[in-house]
């Protein structure tokens, strides 16, 4: 049960209202809106982030279930596991992701595997092995690379903010994908 | 030595620029700006985290050393230590925070105790139980608490990446707070 009050919408300034909206009116956020000092800006962070379209949105999902897995957040895989299912990870998949080992098969590419490689041993050590680093980075190229070092970045903060207050899934609503220009010459999943 | 090329501040858009001139020309932006579409909504994430005046200066501080500390985050640290040093904390406070973990006789006041606490059990187990909840929470109240949870996790989240790319500490740039 989440441990503090929920922030309405119409008791936040119109441009946290806007992008609490149009994200769902989602949970996480009327929790976070408590914070209301920091909250836009933190809403604006997300808001480029979901709609940046540096990665396949596959590959962005897979890192965001991957991480939430191993930052043990009921919160993150609840919404996460449907919202994958939209960007093309299949059921088997998701339940690959979301278990200790079983995500080193052959349901996914060599670089998805190289990227979730990373995602694992950072998350678990703290930092990467060079061989590591260096095929995610030979295979994304670099603006790539930071991005999905941002996506475990802020799963993994938002993972500690979502487990410490605790927050309720929602019901029904999902996170809605925002549109993205999706780049054509870019990376495939 | 950093596993990805920094880029040169002079070829980034004004908005990068700008954020730079007031906060520092410092590795972690050039590593960052290599993503220029969540560079920019990330840097409303810092400008709105230190222009808030929830916090005193020295608190913030308290809790920021400590989850670089956790997390080994050495570049964090490498900033943050002399920011701190000028809030005021003492060399023995700083050294409980990020070395020695005896942070009982090093002078901190009740409030940064808490912080501590919350910031060390949330780090080393992802979780707060009800009783470290209920205490930080009469301490801070709702809103001062998640804003103390954005803090942190602004933090936790960032080391990964500086962690991740192995990013060379600054040799004389320093974070503008």
């Amino acid at each position: 049960m989440t441990r503090i009050a929920y922030r309405e919408p119409k008791d936040m300034t119109e441009q946290a209202r806007e992008l609490t909206l149009a994200r769902g009116n989602l949970n996480v956020y009327r929790t976070l809106a408590n914070a209301e000092k920091v909250f836009t800006g933190w809403m604006l962070a997300g808001q480029a982030a979901l709609t940046s379209p540096v990665l396949p949105l596959r590959l962005r999902e897979l890192v965001v279930l991957r991480t939430a897995y191993l930052m043990d957040c009921p919160y993150e895989l609840g919404q996460h596991r449907d919202v994958a299912r939209t960007a093309g990870v299949s059921s088997d998949e998701v339940n690959a992701i979301t278990s200790e080992a079983d995500w080193r098969t052959d349901h996914f590419n060599s670089t998805e595997l190289a990227v979730l490689q990373l995602t694992t041993e950072l998350l678990t050590t703290r930092s990467v092995s060079d061989a590591v680093f260096d095929q995610a980075h030979r295979d994304l190229g670099s603006e790539a690379t930071i991005e999905v070092l941002m996506v475990i970045n802020r799963y993994s903060g938002l993972a500690l903010m979502l487990n410490a207050l605790d927050v309720d899934l929602d019901e029904s609503a999902r996170l809605p994908i925002p549109a993205r220009k999706d780049r054509t010459d870019g990376l495939t999943s | 030595m950093s596993r990805i090329p920094l880029v040169d501040i002079e070829q980034q858009p004004e908005s990068i620029r700008e954020f730079m001139a007031r906060r520092g020309n410092l590795n972690v932006f050039r590593l960052l700006a290599n993503a220029p579409n969540v560079f920019v909504g990330w840097s409303h994430v810092v400008d709105e985290l230190f222009d808030s005046p929830t916090f005193d200066l020295r608190t913030r501080e308290v809790a920021i050393l400590r989850a670089a500390h956790l997390q080994g985050a050495r570049y964090e640290l490498s900033q943050h230590i002399g920011i701190a040093r000028k809030t005021g904390l003492t060399e023995q406070q700083i050294d409980a925070i990020v070395d020695t973990e005896d942070v009982d006789a090093a002078g901190f006041s009740h409030t940064e105790l808490v912080v501590l606490d919350l910031v060390t059990e949330l780090c080393n187990t992802r979780r707060l139980t009800d009783d470290s909840f209920a205490k930080a929470r009469a301490v801070f109240g709702d809103e001062a608490l998640t804003e103390l949870l954005m803090l942190v996790s602004c933090y936790y989240g960032l080391a990964f990446v500086l962690n991740a790319v192995d990013l060379d500490v600054d040799a004389a740039a320093r974070f503008q707070p």
